[in-house]
């Protein structure tokens, strides 16, 4: 049996590591193979970004080499899919190295894509990548008064981050002694002030209690970088000093490029996650279309449900397990609190009062994800 | 359906007040003295822990070298390599450099607790031999 893993981030390396644990027997039999097919020698905890922006962290904390993440029984390769013939199931690689396999498990992620917006990548700082946090910093160092706009592009990954990012801001400014200088106006594209309508109720009374300003129904339709003012789809518009976008995503260009998904997402069964009428191929993590958010913690819950329904495949010819959609997202409510979100398919989330512990216990799990990706926890 | 058990705060003495009083401040004090450095420090050595754990818990040899290390033999093994080693250090320190030659040679293959050295690092070599050519034959 070759499984066959294409993408190396979080849930791509938890599955792989989740599935050599699973199935040590039968690799060691030599009855399964399992490769994995990755863009980058290196593995970037992507959360972290949030806290190099604000100066908490230094970019080099955030990676670890990917090959000492994955467990020895895994042929890991350099070399990212390019071509995909799910008929004859075949992936072609960069390289041009053709890799045969009896089970495909997809994770590739997402990228953002800035550039779909007039004057958004030139005007907006973002912490999306490592050079853009880091410049954000040095952004938010600088400033000493004015109006700091932040705005939201969709869809967008790990939907939490944008309330995040303006409680962090707060602390931020706050701790500086400048707060009462500086503005900080926050945008959102639907009818309230976030997605999850129970997180847009909270939000919205701490946001009152901080003084942020905020405008919903707020879709950025262009950045005019000269006169520094970034104007909505519905004609309205807010000048800035500093803006910082939570850039519009996109799957990855291989899944365009190979007509697999509409806009890079694969269409995906919510239960089973498998590709739409492809019962041989897995898909998790951003790659899917699912209805949920697009984070570490989803690609994590569903790794896990593959590797278990792939290795019971093996072992007894039946998945056992569906996913029910969960997600768990910590929030931190600024630079020493902070609460968490979970739900599913079939409940919402309740969120509980934000506190120092749970910061700590976000502030614990930074450095947790190694053991978490390693598939021990 | 559950049943909750309520203390009536009258029926706590002052001696139970003052303790729960002493824990809280335990615990306040506690909370206090973190630190987010001082709860990520921690947390990284306790992920690197349990990696290595789960290492050394799921490694083969290592795991047959404890069970190995269980039987008494091999213990009085141990405590006789440890003995050796202690007596070797000192031994050392006090002879003279070894001057070589055939002369030399001879002497220290004359001494009966050189050979019985010999003899057992040949016999570990033969049974090491066996077991390697076995599990080669195993696919190990």
């Amino acid at each position: 049996m070759r499984i066959l893993v294409v993408g190396g981030c979080t849930g791509g390396t938890i599955v792989a590591n989740n599935l050599a644990r699973r199935l040590s027997a039968e690799i060691r039999a030599r009855k399964v193979r399992i490769t994995m097919l990755s863009a980058s020698d290196k593995h970037m905890y992507q959360p972290g970004l949030l806290y190099v922006a604000f100066g908490q962290m230094t970019p080099d904390a955030l990676y670890r080499d990917q090959a000492s993440l994955l467990e020895e029984s895994i042929n890991f390769h350099v070399d990212p899919a390019a071509t995909f013939d799910l008929d004859n199931k075949r992936v072609t690689t960069q390289s041009g190295k053709v890799h045969e396999y009896d089970i495909l498990v997809m994770a590739t992620g997402s990228r953002i894509v800035p550039e779909t917006i007039p004057g958004l990548a030139e005007g907006a700082e973002s912490f999306y990548t490592e050079a853009g946090a880091v410049k954000l910093f040095k952004k938010l160092r600088e400033i000493q008064e004015g109006t700091v706009a932040v705005v939201v592009g969709v869809p967008h990954k790990c939907p939490i981050a944008p309330v995040e990012f303006i409680f962090g801001l707060h602390d931020y400014f706050k701790a500086r002694g400048i707060r009462d200088k500086i503005k900080i106006k926050y945008h959102y594209p639907i009818g309230r002030i976030h997605t999850i309508k129970e997180v847009a109720i909270w939000a919205k009374h701490e946001f009152d209690r901080m003084g942020i300003e905020y405008e919903t129904l707020f879709n950025v339709g262009e950045v005019d970088v000269e006169n520094q003012v970034v104007k909505s789809e519905e004609g309205t518009e807010t000048k800035y000093d500093l803006l910082v976008a939570i850039p519009p995503h996109r799957g990855m260009e291989v899944i365009e490029q190979n007509s697999l998904g509409e806009g890079g997402w694969i269409p995906t069964d919510r239960f089973k996650l498998t590709m739409t009428g492809h019962d041989d191929v897995y898909v998790l993590g951003d790659t899917t279309n699912l209805p949920v958010s697009k984070t570490g913690s989803a690609a994590h819950f569903e790794a896990e449900v593959v590797a278990e329904n792939i290795a019971s495949i093996i072992k007894i010819g039946v998945p056992v397990r569906e996913y029910d959609g969960k997600v768990y997202c910590f929030i931190e409510t600024g630079h020493d609190s902070a609460t968490y979100a979970m739900f599913n398919y079939q409940n919402p989330p309740d969120l509980k009062s934000p506190s120092k512990p749970m910061h700590w216990f976000k502030m614990a799990y930074n450095q947790m994800y190694w053991t978490s990706v390693r598939g021990l926890l | 359906m559950t049943t909750q058990t309520q203390i009536p705060l009258d029926a706590m003495s002052t001696e139970d007040l003052q303790r729960l009083v002493e824990v809280a401040q335990l615990v306040t004090a506690a909370r206090d003295a973190m630190s987010d450095e001082i709860v990520t420090r921690m947390a990284g050595a306790m992920s690197e822990g349990i990696t290595l754990l789960d290492r050394l818990t799921r490694n083969e040899g290592l795991m047959h070298l404890l069970k190995v290390l269980d039987r008494q033999e091999t213990q009085n093994l141990l405590i006789a390599v440890s003995d050796a080693v202690h007596s070797a250090s000192q031994e050392i320190s006090a002879a003279p450099p070894a001057i070589g030659g055939l002369g030399c040679m001879m002497r220290v293959v004359r001494d009966p607790g050189v050979l019985e050295g010999i003899r057992l690092m040949s016999i570990i070599g033969k049974h090491m031999s066996h077991s390697l050519r076995e599990q080669h034959s195993r696919g190990g």
